[in-house]
C-alpha cells in the first residue's frame, strides 16, 4: 500500500516536472533549426511560475464554467497520465482504469476546454472550440482503433498490462505490421491532439491558424498557468504512451530502487527524443489548411483501421 | 532455423506493410513529385523485400530482379517522370474525381476485399511469405483504384508503377520469382510503356494546354 502511493506520488511528480521541459525543448530545436539561438529549455517553468503569481482577470459574462475548466482539464489529464506507464510498468492506479479510460479521460478536458471557449462569448473562443471539436471528432476514431489494435496484439487493454508483456517480450511483437501501421496512427493522432503543427501552431496568435490558442485567449493569471500546464501534460502523456507501448525496452518492471533509477533516466531519454523528433517534423511541414486536417486526420483513422484488419488476417 | 525463418517471415511481412503504406500515402498525397517520390520510395521497399525473400529461400535470380527493381524503378523512372512533370509545369494536382478521404476509405475497402479474397489460399501457401500475398492484391487493387480517380495521366502512371509493384511482390511472395526471363520482359516492358506514356502526357500537353485525360473524350476534327 505505502509502495502504492509512494510510486503514486513519484509518477504525478515526473509528469508534473517533465511536462514543461517538453515543451521547452520542442522549441529550443525549433529555434535552433531556424537558425535562431532560442530561449533556454527551462523557459516554460519560469513562464509558469510568473502566470502563477498574476492576479487573473475574468470576464464579467462568463459562467461557472470558465473558472472550474481550468482545474478539470489539469485533473483530468493529470489522472489519465496516472493511467499510463512512465519510467515503471507498474503503473500505481492500473485498477482504476484501462486505455479506454484514458482515452475518454483526454475527452473530458477537451469537452470543457470547448465549453469553456463557448462560455466567454467572444468570436474567437466559439471559432476555437468549433474546431477543436472537429479535430477532436476525427481523432478519437482513429486513436480507439490504432489503441484497440496495440490491445489485440498483447491481449489486454489495460496499459500497463500492455507495457508489462512488451517490456518483458512476452506474447508481443509476433507480427509487427499491426503496432507499425498504429504506431503511425497514434503519432499523427498525438501531433493533432497536442495542437502540434501541421495540424494547429502553438507559437502564434493570428485568428486563422489557431485553435487551442483561441479558446484559451481570454485566460490570464494562474487560470492561463493551470491551461499551459495541461497542454504541457498532454504532450508528456501521448508521448510517453507512444513511447512506452512501442519501445518499452529499459523501463522498470521490478519494483527496486535501481531499477527505478533507470527506468527513469530512459523515460526521460525517450520522451525527449521524441520532442525532438516532433520539433523536427514541425520544421519540416507547414500548418495544414483547416480543411486539409480533415484529410491527414483520414490518413490516421486508416491507418489504424488497417492495423486491426492486419492482426485479424494474419493471424486467422 | 525455425527462429530463423519466423523472424525472416516478419521482416518480410512488415516491409510489405511499409509498401502497403506507401500505397495509402500516395492516394492521400496531392503533389505530383511527391506522388513521384513516393513512388520511389516504395520501390525501395519492395528491393529490401525481395533481397529478404532471395536470401531466405536461397534463389539466386531474386537478387537479380531486385537489383533490376532498384535500377529501373528507385532510379530511371522517378528521374523520367520528374522531366515529365518539369516540362508540364504543374506542381499539384488539384482535379481528383474522389476527395481524398474517400479515396482513402474506398483504399481501406479495398484492403479488406483483398485479404477476403486471400484468405483462402493463405493456409496452402509456404509460411515465409504466405501473409505478403494478401497485400499484394490489395497493392494491385489500390493502384488501379489511383488510376481510376485520378485525371491527371501522370498520376495515372504512377498508380500502373503501384500496380506493378503490387504484381511484382505477389510473384515474389506466391511463388519465390518467376523465372527470370520472364522478369526481365516484365521489366523492360515496365519501362518501355514508361517512356511512351512519358511522350504520351507530353502530347497530351502540346494538343490541349493540358494533362487532363477528360479531354480525350471530345472528338474534334
Amino acid at each position: 500500500m505505502l509502495h502504492a502511493i509512494t510510486i503514486i506520488v513519484a509518477q504525478t511528480t515526473v509528469l508534473l516536472a517533465i511536462s514543461p521541459f517538453l515543451v521547452g525543448l520542442i522549441r529550443k530545436v525549433k529555434a535552433r533549426l531556424q537558425l535562431r539561438r532560442g530561449a533556454s529549455v527551462l523557459q516554460p517553468y519560469a513562464d509558469l511560475a510568473k502566470l502563477f503569481q498574476k492576479q487573473p482577470v475574468i470576464s464579467t459574462t462568463t459562467s461557472w464554467i470558465f473558472t472550474a475548466t481550468p482545474y478539470i482539464v489539469f485533473a483530468s489529464i493529470l489522472t489519465a497520465g496516472l493511467l499510463v506507464p512512465t519510467f515503471t510498468s507498474q503503473t500505481p492506479m492500473n485498477f482504476a482504469g484501462n486505455i479506454i479510460a484514458l482515452v475518454y479521460l483526454l475527452a473530458l478536458s477537451t469537452f470543457f476546454l470547448i465549453l469553456a471557449g463557448l462560455d466567454t462569448g467572444s468570436a474567437f473562443g466559439g471559432m476555437g472550440g468549433s474546431r477543436e471539436a472537429i479535430v477532436a471528432s476525427l481523432t478519437e476514431p482513429a486513436m480507439i482503433l490504432a489503441i484497440f489494435a496495440i490491445a489485440l496484439t498483447n491481449g489486454s487493454t489495460n496499459v500497463s498490462t500492455i507495457v508489462h508483456k512488451t517490456a518483458l517480450l512476452e506474447g508481443i511483437v509476433t507480427d509487427p505490421s499491426p503496432h507499425l501501421m498504429a504506431l503511425a496512427a497514434l503519432f499523427i493522432v498525438a501531433l493533432a491532439e497536442t495542437g502540434r503543427v501541421p495540424v494547429d501552431n502553438p507559437a502564434t496568435h493570428l485568428e486563422l491558424t489557431m485553435i487551442h490558442e483561441a479558446m484559451v485567449l481570454e485566460y490570464s493569471g494562474r487560470y492561463l498557468a493551470l491551461l499551459e500546464w495541461a497542454a504541457g501534460l498532454k504532450l508528456a502523456v501521448f508521448l510517453s504512451l507512444i513511447a512506452n507501448v512501442f519501445a518499452p525496452w529499459g523501463i522498470a518492471t521490478t519494483v527496486t530502487p535501481a531499477a527505478m533509477a533507470v527506468g527513469l533516466l530512459v523515460y526521460v531519454v525517450k520522451t525527449a527524443a521524441l520532442a525532438v523528433s516532433i520539433g523536427v517534423i514541425e520544421c519540416m511541414f507547414a500548418k495544414l489548411r483547416l480543411f486539409r486536417v480533415t484529410d491527414l486526420l483520414g490518413v490516421a483513422f486508416i491507418l489504424a483501421l488497417l492495423g486491426l484488419l492486419f492482426f485479424y488476417i494474419l493471424r486467422s | 532455423m525455425q527462429g530463423l525463418s519466423s523472424i525472416g517471415s516478419q521482416l518480410v511481412d512488415l516491409c510489405s506493410a511499409l509498401l502497403l503504406l506507401t500505397c495509402f500515402a500516395i492516394v492521400a498525397q496531392r503533389r505530383l513529385s511527391a506522388c513521384v517520390d513516393l513512388f520511389a520510395l516504395q520501390s525501395a521497399f519492395l528491393v529490401i523485400t525481395a533481397a529478404l525473400v532471395a536470401y531466405l529461400t536461397g534463389n539466386q535470380h531474386i537478387y537479380i530482379a531486385a537489383a533490376l527493381t532498384g535500377v529501373i524503378k528507385v532510379i530511371i523512372i522517378p528521374r523520367v517522370l520528374k522531366k515529365v512533370i518539369d516540362r508540364l509545369n504543374v506542381k499539384r494536382e488539384l482535379v481528383m474525381y474522389i476527395n481524398v478521404p474517400a479515396g482513402l476509405l474506398i483504399c481501406g475497402g479495398l484492403v479488406m476485399l483483398a485479404f477476403f479474397i486471400a484468405q483462402p489460399i493463405i493456409p496452402f501457401g509456404f509460411l515465409l511469405t504466405r501473409d505478403a500475398l494478401a497485400i499484394a492484391l490489395a497493392i494491385v487493387l489500390i493502384g488501379l483504384f489511383t488510376m481510376i480517380a485520378r485525371q491527371k495521366a501522370v498520376t495515372q502512371l504512377v498508380g500502373f508503377l503501384v500496380l506493378e509493384n503490387g504484381l511484382f511482390l505477389g510473384a515474389t511472395a506466391a511463388t519465390y520469382g518467376m523465372p527470370l526471363i520472364v522478369e526481365l520482359g516484365v521489366f523492360f516492358d515496365v519501362l518501355v510503356a514508361t517512356l511512351i506514356a512519358g511522350i504520351y502526357t507530353n502530347r497530351l500537353q502540346d494538343a490541349f494546354d493540358s494533362v487532363d485525360t477528360d479531354r480525350l473524350t471530345v472528338l474534334k476534327e
